[in-house]
């Protein structure tokens, strides 16, 4: 069996259908999506509750690290601007956690069953981009109230809701975080054009990353030089970032400076992840199927 | 009694054989499968020394109890992971396809059968790992050899096994009604997740309680507690006879459940 040379296949000469065509196209990828998202409402509620009994433990136990240590602040946070913090690392990586993703890319490129991305007027990036938008917008609005009971509960480690500015720049640097984990993890999908099995790499990969994403505990608190380096690294932003920023600790200069880092790391990984499937297009085979 | 304990064991060991022998079939992906839990747990002795840099104890746990602690706990987790957990995973697989049929034709304990056919080799190495992180810590702590100390700690770390197997047992049990057990996974990380700190940390107004129930009701807090606590703080023999009474009630309340829930099964196959 000879495998079609990808780079051969010509899109038929039509004429381009214009963006507008292409919005539509992509709304309805986003509405099917949603459907499908939706069809397990009380499966997912029960994890979603499930998820939230773990929290009670990470409080008391930071509850103990402060009692134990003495000290008021640790790592420039005090108690309630700690459980504060990784109450919001929870929202920040709801945001830019994208289970199956790169998963997802690697088996269409083992089966072979990619090639209706080649085949139809379809970008595969585009594709995935907008169901999980749809994902996500599922995932929130259904999380919406078990979240919020939970932040009602845990109100007072909290010193209410920051400025309007301070609220447009947290919403600004959740929806970069999105991007930043939707394009990184896409990279890290197309690695499967050169390994047939990327799962293992991406467990390592994501283990990793609920560390010095700054999931477990803020950066803040890791000694020097460890700190220095991961706030240099993009992983800050999908956990560590936007949860400092709802609590006001970057401000002025410096916060349009990281917005726009953190804009930078998404328009990278998005580079990053075109350019590898483009070059891994050329060396696709499209078995199977 | 002790011939059929021999037979179990010789089939123990022969199941172990030939799940290692396909494990090794993909050395790559068994490397790789090592290698995520080597680096969960160098994220969790990050975690920790990054905490005892700012404090130097936690809940009245010094920086080598603590981490004695969760050498424990590593262990525990290891070897439960190893011997049970996929297993326990694939019975709802089993009932949905209905090849339990096949399982419970052999002449062999169905518990048996279902819960050790395999071995994930792959978290075997958290025994290890678990092992030399406790280790480590007793030589930190400038430990004095003390037999009845290492007996008590033997002892409990078995029924902490044991109560952590009737725990999933029990979770397992109710894919026969339930079919798919998506819950499973999420049950068993939030009994790890219970099982991973220390129960002082259950401190406070409502906490107590807490503390109270995962310890006497629904005995989580007992798994990697009391064999820590035994060997590194406190060696409370009524608390060793306490954790034996409920790893031997709640093996048998987890077979009773199993066996109840088999006679609910109905085959799915012709």
């Amino acid at each position: 069996m000879t495998p079609p040379d990808a780079a051969a296949i010509a899109i038929p000469a039509t004429p381009s259908p214009g963006p507008l065509h292409a919005l539509v196209k992509y709304a309805r990828i986003f509405r099917v999506s949603l459907i499908e998202r939706m069809t397990y409402r009380s499966d997912f509620l029960i994890g979603t509750l499930l998820r939230f009994l773990p929290i009670i433990t990470t409080v008391l136990l930071w509850k103990a690290i402060y009692e134990g240590s003495g000290q008021t602040q640790i790592g420039g946070f005090n108690y309630r601007e700690m459980i504060a913090y990784l109450l919001l690392t929870n929202i920040s990586r709801m945001f830019s956690s994208m289970p199956g993703l790169a998963g997802g890319i690697a088996r269409e490129v083992r089966e072979g069953t990619l090639k209706r991305y080649l085949l139809q007027p379809l970008d595969l990036l585009g594709f995935l981009l907008s169901s999980r938008v749809a994902h996500k917008v599922a995932y929130i609005t259904m999380s919406f109230l078990p979240y919020a009971l939970l932040f009602y509960l845990c109100r007072s480690y909290f010193d209410g809701f920051p400025d309007a500015t301070t609220m447009a720049a947290y919403a600004l640097s959740l929806v970069l975080s999105f991007l930043v984990g939707f394009y990184f993890e896409a990279s890290v999908g197309m690695v499967g054009f050169w390994f047939l099995e990327v799962t293992s790499v991406l467990y390592i990969v994501m283990t990793l990353n609920f560390f010095i994403s700054g999931h477990m505990l803020p950066l803040d608190l890791l000694p020097q030089p460890w700190a220095g380096i991961l706030k240099a690294l993009p992983f800050q932003y999908m956990a560590y970032f936007p949860a400092v920023v709802f609590q006001g600790k970057i401000r002025g200069t410096e916060l349009i400076l990281h917005l726009g880092l953190e804009l930078f790391w998404a328009l990278a990984f998005m580079l990053l992840a075109r350019t590898l499937y483009r070059a891994g297009l050329k060396r696709y085979s499209a078995y199977g199927g | 009694m002790i011939s059929g304990v021999l037979r179990y064991l010789r089939m123990l060991g022969g199941l172990a054989r030939y799940t290692l022998a396909r494990e090794m079939a993909f050395r790559g992906n068994f490397l790789v499968k090592v290698s995520v839990e080597l680096l969960w747990m160098g994220i969790l002795i990050a975690f920790y020394r990054t905490v005892f840099g700012k404090t130097n104890q936690i809940a009245g746990w010094s920086e080598p109890d603590y981490f004695f602690f969760v050498g424990c706990f590593f262990a525990i987790n290891g070897l439960i992971e190893t011997l049970f957990l996929e297993n326990c995973n694939e019975f709802a697989e089993l009932v949905r396809t209905g090849d339990l049929d096949f399982l419970l034709l052999k002449p062999i304990d169905e518990q048996f059968l279902v819960s050790c056919r395999r071995m994930d080799w792959g978290t075997a190495p958290n025994l290890v790992m678990g092992a030399i992180l406790m280790v480590v810590a007793l030589v930190q702590k400038g430990w004095t050899f003390d037999p009845s100390r290492v007996a008590a700690f033997v002892a409990t770390f078995a029924f902490g096994v044991a109560i952590a197997y009737s725990f999933m047992m029990i979770l397992t049990s109710f894919s026969v009604w339930m079919v798919r057990n998506q819950s499973l996974m999420e049950m068993w990380w939030l009994f790890s997740s219970l099982a991973r700190y220390p129960r002082q940390i259950f401190s406070g107004r409502g906490a107590e309680t807490l503390g109270r129930f995962f310890t006497f009701v629904v005995p989580i807090l007992l798994v990697s507690n009391v064999p820590a606590d035994v060997m590194v703080r406190v060696l409370d023999w009524w608390m060793v006879g306490f954790t034996a009474a409920v790893a031997v009630i709640s093996l048998w309340v987890s077979r009773w459940f199993f066996q109840f829930a088999l006679r609910s099964y109905r085959s799915a196959s012709s």
